[in-house]
């Protein structure tokens, strides 16, 4: 049987400083633009989950307000915000989750392998899996935020 | 030159897209095509200096559009951008003709360090 002694867990800073640099890379070239802290998310959001699996188990998740949905999207392909679909909305933030989340995958104990990014409209319950961190940020005054889940507890 | 970039994800074109041009390839032409059957149709209109494939794609694999283009006697060079890159995934990639496969999360060099070799 597998133990774990000393299994390093990523801060929530790390959480924040991965989702900045994806941020900056993909969709806003501000330094400034995402900045910590700020309101919290309401129940209407657009949740991006990627899984893991192997030496670590669990998932990491990128929860949007609905509007810093659309944004993100929008700034990704190039669009206005308003001629942003839910396709376009579920592609971007998936894809966004899966590029965070690699980057978070990176800090954990390996071999793992992560899971296709899942995106639904509404929170997202995991069964068996409990949140170990969370980031709270703000983007063009929309609330976001980046948790890191683990199996067991 | 003309980088050919086929994934359906729209989203990871575009990502690959950024990355690209974050690796100082902003002088190059990038085009996107969303499955096999599209890319095989640019590549007829304008044939690509350098082909960008997903791993995983509905329809046909990007390993089946590589193996199909070689059958064709095309010599493009090809690289796979995938989710996971396991040993096995990297050996049968090399096995059917691509020169590298670079994973995700990457970084823009990554891409020089793939990409260098074939558009210096």
């Amino acid at each position: 049987m597998e133990t774990s002694t000393m299994t390093y867990v990523p801060s929530a800073d790390d959480l924040e400083v991965i989702t900045r640099e994806v941020w900056m890379s993909f969709l806003d070239g501000d330094p400034a633009g995402l900045v910590a802290g700020g309101s919290a998310l309401g129940e209407d959001r657009v949740t991006g989950c990627i899984q893991l699996s192997g030496m670590y188990v669990g998932a990491i998740m990128l929860e949007l307000a609905p509007a810093a949905a659309q944004a993100a999207a929008a700034a990704l392909f190039g669009m206005a915000p308003g001629d942003v679909g839910p396709v376009e909305v579920a592609d971007a933030v998936g894809e966004i989750t899966n590029m965070v989340g690699g980057n978070v995958k990176s800090m954990l104990p390996g071999p793992s392998t992560l899971s296709l990014p899942a995106v639904v409209y509404g929170q997202l319950t995991l069964p068996g899996v409990q949140m170990v961190r969370r980031a709270e940020l703000t983007w063009r005054g929309q609330p976001l935020a980046v948790s890191l889940w683990r199996q067991g507890g | 030159m003309r980088i050919l970039v086929v994934d359906d994800s729209r989203a990871m074109r575009m990502i690959i897209e950024r990355t690209l041009v974050l690796a100082g390839y902003d002088s190059h032409e990038i085009v996107h095509a969303g499955d096999a059957a599209e890319a095989a149709r640019l590549m007829a209109e304008a044939p690509p200096d350098l082909i960008l494939c997903d791993w995983n794609m509905p329809g046909t694999s990007g390993l089946d559009f590589l193996a199909a283009i070689r059958a064709a006697g095309w010599s493009v060079p090809f690289g796979f951008v995938t989710s996971e890159a396991s040993p096995a995934m990297r050996e049968k990639a090399l096995a059917a003709g691509a020169l590298f496969l670079i994973a995700k999360p990457f970084t823009p060099h990554d891409f020089q360090e793939a990409l260098d070799p074939v558009l210096a």
